[in-house]
């Protein structure tokens, strides 16, 4: 079955016809050309599709696209300022080695978003359940949780 | 991955009636988190799901003297609730440990209970808290204690039109604590183990006392001869060391993926003992 | 030496921006017209005979435009041996078999296409271990050799064999001996982004393919043996690489599913794409070789090393890749890590029915330095030694050459384990800790730190094009997959040619338009390509400032009159503007040329890009593009003897680590790592951390939770569900890192390899930590609560 689903998008109201089986991520990817939010397990596991759902941070590709109707949604391209600017949180991850291959950087962005909104001035220990959702591979974590600490700074 | 219909019925008649049409080839779903994941997975292949997402009436922390959850409550919100980590903190605790942040933004204590994993970590917790669950279906209301609800490995007393309406936790006496515990492969896992304990105190001596551990038998199994043994005595480390034996000789964990039988066994009587212990401590300190 | 201004600075990676703001396109973000989607359909047996394949229904489906399987495609033969096949035809001989794919219009049809084929087998009895496998009725698993000559038994005819000096004679003269067994499983790379490929034809039948590897050049080479076999010899592919969510060693070798693409793009005419799913990167893909080791270590009654006698049985899986050559970077810590003068080992390589093995960062070095150093701890223990005292007894020493012929030159082994040992407070807590179950352990590694010559030719090009505007791109042919080449690149180019990073593009990933490179892989990356674009911007100052010699006077005699006109008080100094000046006297740094001897003149400076404009824009101008093809001074080893100076110089670490362990569930707790490493220089300060960190934390993962979990040959963890990693909470200890500079003459600026040794020694430092809190030994990996509880009542027996 199919329905029209109207939800905002990184700040725009838009809608798009999708099938009932169809999960936020692939209607992200395909309809709207999306490339921040990736497909890295498909099953909630990894975290490389974080999107935030009414501000909450959620994986996107066990999240059913019917469901996001109504709902306000923010990718990792809803970040940047205008101007290409980066969002400080992305550009501290720039500045303090938070980056390396990038495949998980979208979503550990997002889960960052989520908990600097709700907390100004996270500990260590805060950062890491924050991003415990999103599995890194080549970082170590160490430089992705410095750079969410200065991110907090710089906001 | 088979396609599927999803509805979002607005009341609780209408996902009864769409249950009902489906006879036997829908599923409810909540946050998603299990049944979705489970479909991806390709070991469950539903006609429709029905989503319990809309519905009001399933949400809801209510503090009356005991506490009445929503089924439908994500357990970021049992998480965030400051009275429910003061008053009981095993749930509590149990809630901050479930999978990760991005699950528990969506996944509801409903679901995870009506999932029925041997290992769902709301589980313990909520049956040493002498929870209740509240089943409602086209017939009517219903109500049963959270350890007759489990029937064996992801099976329920509930029948298939039924959806879980609300958990009821009666009233806590003074002088009790709940500790949660849990032992995985890493930090974020599904449970190797768990077990939760609660404890009342009276002058040293152990005046009421509830146990249960999680993915250490078909379903999540209330320790009750072990209770039995502890209620009227002081918490000694001898006693304690009992415990650990008596819970190794109660469970019967199966070998998997994720552990072995041997460990399951050795390492719950650890769990049991240490939360016994953790929540004594916690009324003396 | 000059202060240098880019070149171990923290300069944030070039291409860290695009990736933050989700912008780098991955093979999963790339589409072409027209595209097809493909998928393949496994084997569902380990062991079997194909009997009959039904595509029929599928073939009906619509939006499917190819189904191909072995019995109506040309045979491709894959594999260094050249003992796999693209798709199988005859038999099955492992669960990840390729036996059937679909192209279709959208990827749910083409899944829908793949249920819809039958396959019919006839099962056959299946092998699962080595030793099973070596038994004399044991089923074969390829009954014939690549040539068509019948087999009589299932060994891999890949035979390593190192002998220096006399075992036998140094065992009767060794005062303590420590003998063991030690195993390694199966363990997965685990990368982020999964593999995909984007397979497409022009209207010429030259093959264009995106493709998620390590190894453009090399893939070019396997996939125009393709097209031969499909009947297109003489055609060309050109392989593009998009950027990499990780690769680990994923992208070393090409794979079934890309010439699955291949065969589906031709047969459709359309461009095909295939990406896998987790599970599949798990089932399909190729892990870590597991090993099974027998190690014996002897020494005099001093501690010093006398005798190292190694054989391992490596389990094969179905099909031979680079895990039969693991052992070749084995050879290294056997024979040369630490100073043993007698070396013995022998390897015995056997086909199973289980997943055959390719690359994984260390390439067979984390799995033998879990044997050396676990084992040297015991050694340690036996003659009475405390282990950090045994390995400096025993450190490797600089200029020196060691029985494999490995020529060592810089050495920091000494400086290595003495930072390890004073960051970890080693004596305050070696052997204190036994009480409190808390422990210190340390371990050492020995790796290829200048390249690994493994191939014809161990080259790399770099080109370096400088436009009108003073930008400089950087053209090489290695890859960038997360490790930070483009960074160092970047770097080594602006402060070898004089200009500014921000200067500098990195241009990378093309076959087509980019220098030849043997490949990314033996922490080589940035060494070679730094050292070619060193070479590269030479020549292209030397061409600048024989340009300057023409044009430098007259831009600053323009500049002054320009100036001049603007302010009609400003005096026009008097410099000899006619002389005509040498291209020795220049100098550029910062985008500025100067003159040597008057670097602070303000009036004497002009800009990188006024004098190439003022050379370009000319009758008969010029423009500046240099090249260079940096082939490191080492050798490929000898096949018989496995002997020779395999590397332009080698790269030493040490790793400590301090651990607790609950000793009623056995689970144990890092509460330090301490990581030392001799990296020559410092290129990137941001680069060379992650490296590190991340190295660290995967090697915390193989000592201490990652398994590839089979049974009968399929996989059971094939998701992150049960394949556990270590995620950001796990991380709950500190990590001291400390680069140890050496300066190596080979070396870009000094600098050596760094992308594999932060994984090398980590586990066996975590079991030797848990020796000193506990007092047991794990011999197997990994270290689980349930091993440690076992040991732990085994010790309590006897």
């Amino acid at each position: 079955m199919r329905k029209v689903i109207s939800f905002t998008l990184n700040g725009y109201n838009v809608s798009a016809e999708v099938e009932s089986h169809k999960m936020l991520l692939e209607v992200l990817r395909e309809h709207f050309e999306l490339t921040g939010p990736k497909e890295g397990c498909g099953q909630g596991e990894c975290g490389a599709c974080t999107v935030l759902v009414d501000g909450y941070n959620v994986d996107s590709c066990i999240y059913p696209a019917f469901e996001v109707d109504g709902k306000s949604v923010v990718t990792v391209e809803g970040l940047l300022r205008e101007g290409n600017k980066l969002h400080p949180i992305q550009q501290s991850f720039v500045e303090n080695g938070g980056v390396q291959c990038g495949f998980c950087t979208p979503g550990m962005i997002m889960s960052a978003a989520a908990l600097l909104n709700e907390n100004k001035d996270p500990s260590e220990e805060e950062i890491k359940r924050a991003i415990s959702g999103n599995l890194c591979r080549c970082t170590g974590y160490v430089q992705i949780v410095e750079s969410i600490k200065k991110a907090a700074e710089m906001i | 991955m088979k396609r599927f219909d999803y509805y979002q019925p607005e009341s609780l008649k209408e996902a009864y009636q769409l249950m009902e049409k489906f006879k036997g080839e829908a599923l409810y779903v909540a946050g998603g988190t299990d049944v979705i994941v489970r479909i991806k997975q390709r070991a469950i292949e539903p006609e429709a799901l029905i989503s319990l997402r809309g519905l009001k009436e399933l949400r809801g922390i209510k503090d009356n003297g005991g506490l009445t959850l929503g089924a439908g409550t994500l357990f970021r919100d049992i998480e965030r609730y400051p009275l429910i980590a003061k008053e009981y903190p095993a749930l509590h605790q149990a809630a901050s440990m479930l999978a990760n942040l991005q699950i528990r933004n969506v996944a509801t204590v409903g679901g995870n209970l009506c999932n029925a994993a041997p290992s769902a970590d709301s589980a313990p917790p909520l049956i040493v808290l002498g929870a209740m669950v509240v089943l409602e279906g086209p017939g009517g209301k219903r109500k049963m204690s959270l350890e007759d609800f489990f029937t064996g490995p992801g099976q329920t007393a509930k029948e298939p039109q039924e959806i879980m309406r609300e958990i009821h936790i009666p009233e806590k006496d003074a002088n009790t604590a709940t500790v949660f515990l849990k032992i995985g492969r890493v930090s974020q896992d599904i449970a190797i183990a768990n077990a939760a304990a609660l404890v009342t105190m009276e002058n040293k001596v152990c005046k009421r006392c509830r146990l249960a551990v999680g993915a250490v038998a078909p379903v999540p199994l209330r320790l009750k001869g072990i209770e039995e043994k502890i209620e009227g005595e002081e918490i000694t480390d001898d006693l304690l060391q009992e415990v650990e034996k008596m819970v190794c000789d109660a469970v019967s964990p199966i070998t998997d993926v994720r552990a072995t039988k041997e460990y399951r066994r050795t390492v719950s009587g650890v769990l049991v003992k240490r939360a016994i212990a953790q929540a004594v401590a916690s009324l003396e300190g | 030496m000059n202060q240098l201004r880019f070149v171990g600075s923290n300069l944030p990676r070039p291409d860290a921006p695009d990736k933050a703001a989700g912008r780098a396109l991955y093979i999963h973000d790339l589409k072409r017209p027209s595209m097809l989607y493909g998928k393949i359909k496994y084997s569902e047996y380990a062991h079997a005979k194909i009997k009959h394949i039904d595509t029929s229904k599928a073939d009906k489906l619509p939006g499917v435009r190819a189904v191909i399987t072995g019995y109506n495609t040309p045979e491709i033969r894959i594999g260094f041996i050249r003992d796999n096949f693209a798709l199988k035809r005859g038999k099955v001989r492992q669960f990840r078999d390729e036996v059937a794919a679909v192209a279709a219009t959208d990827p749910e049809i083409a899944e829908e296409a793949i249920d819809l084929i039958k396959v019919e087998y006839e099962e056959l009895p299946g092998v699962f271990t080595p030793e099973d496998a070596l038994k004399e009725d044991a089923p074969l698993i390829h009954e014939e050799d690549p040539r068509g000559r019948p087999r009589k038994d299932n060994i891999v005819p890949v035979p390593w064999k190192f002998v220096s000096g006399d075992v036998e004679e140094a065992k009767k003269k060794a005062a303590y001996i420590a003998q063991g067994h030690f195993e390694t499983p199966l363990i997965q790379q685990s990368c982020m982004g999964t593999a995909g490929c984007i397979a497409e034809f022009d209207l010429q039948n030259n093959l264009t393919i995106y493709t998620k590897t390590q190894i453009p050049f090399l893939a070019q080479n396997d996939f125009n043996r393709a097209l031969a076999a499909m009947g297109l010899k003489g055609k060309n592919t050109r392989v593009i690489v998009p950027t990499l969510g990780g690769s680990f060693g994923t992208g070393l070798d090409t794979h079934a599913y890309e010439y699955i693409a291949i065969l589906l793009a031709y047969k459709t005419g359309r461009p095909v794409k295939i990406v896998l799913t987790r599970e599949e990167e798990f089932t399909a893909l190729s892990p870590r070789q597991p090993t099974k080791t027998d190690i014996i270590q002897g020494c005099d009654k001093d501690g010093k090393l006398l005798f190292r006698e190694i054989r391992m049985l490596l389990d094969n899986g179905a099909y031979t890749s680079w895990g039969a050559t693991t052992p070749s970077v084995m050879m290294l810590p056997i024979s040369s890590m630490y100073r043993v003068p007698n070396v013995y080992y022998e390897t015995t390589i056997v086909y199973t029915n289980n997943t055959f093995c390719q690359a994984m960062r260390g390439y067979g070095n984390p799995q033998a330095t879990w044997a050396i150093e676990s084992n040297l701890d015991d050694l340690a223990e036996e003659a009475g030694i405390d282990p950090f005292e045994f390995r400096m007894i025993n450190r490797n020493v600089p200029n020196d050459i060691t029985p494999m012929g490995l020529h060592i030159s810089t050495c920091g082994h000494k400086e290595c384990l003495e930072a390890a040992a004073e960051k970890l407070s080693w004596k305050e807590k070696r052997g204190k800790g036994r009480k409190v179950a808390r422990g210190v352990g340390m371990a050492s590694l020995f790796h290829v730190g200048g390249s690994g010559r493994v191939y014809r030719s161990d080259g790399t090009g770099v080109i370096m094009k400088l436009d009108d505007f003073g930008n400089v791109s950087v053209i090489m042919g290695g890859v960038e997959m997360g490790q930070g080449l483009n960074t160092a690149l970047t770097l080594a180019s602006a402060e070898a040619l004089g200009v500014t990073p921000d200067k500098v593009t990195v241009v990378w990933g093309d076959t087509a338009t980019c220098p030849w490179d043997v490949g990314t892989h033996a922490s080589r990356g940035a060494f070679t390509a730094c050292n070619a674009a060193i070479m590269a911007a030479e020549k292209a100052r030397k061409k600048v400032f024989e340009l300057a010699a023409e044009h430098f006077m007259p831009r600053v005699k323009k500049q002054l009159e320009k100036r001049k006109k603007k302010d009609p008080d400003f005096e026009i100094p008097d410099l000899d503007y006619e002389r005509v000046r040498d291209p020795s006297e220049f100098d550029m740094k910062e985008n500025i040329i100067f003159l040597k001897e008057e670097p602070d003149n303000p009036f004497l400076k002009v800009a990188l890009e006024e004098i190439l404009r003022a050379a370009h824009f000319k009758q008969e101008g010029t423009m500046i593009v240099t090249e260079a093809f940096y082939d490191p001074c080492n050798e490929m080893i000898d096949p018989r003897t496995c002997k020779g100076n395999l590397s332009a110089t080698y790269i030493f670490g040490t790793q400590g680590v301090e651990v607790e362990v609950d000793l009623e569930t056995g689970r144990v707790k890092v509460l330090h790592v301490v990581a030392a490493h001799d990296v020559g220089r410092v290129l990137s300060q941001q680069a060379i951390k992650g490296q590190i960190y991340g190295g660290v934390i995967q090697g915390l993962g193989y000592a201490l939770c990652e398994e590839y979990k089979t049974d009968k040959g399929r996989n059971l963890n094939p998701n992150f569900l049960d394949y556990k990693i270590f995620s950001a909470p796990d991380v709950d200890f500190p990590i001291d890192i400390e680069c140890i500079e050496t300066i190596d003459q080979e070396g870009p600026f000094g600098a050596k390899g760094v992308g594999e040794p932060g994984l090398v020694p980590t586990a066996p430092a975590v079991a030797n930590a848990i020796f000193d809190a506990i007092g047991v030994r794990i011999r197997s990996l990994p270290i689980t609560p349930e091993k440690i509880l076992a040991a732990l009542k085994e010790k309590a027996k006897g």
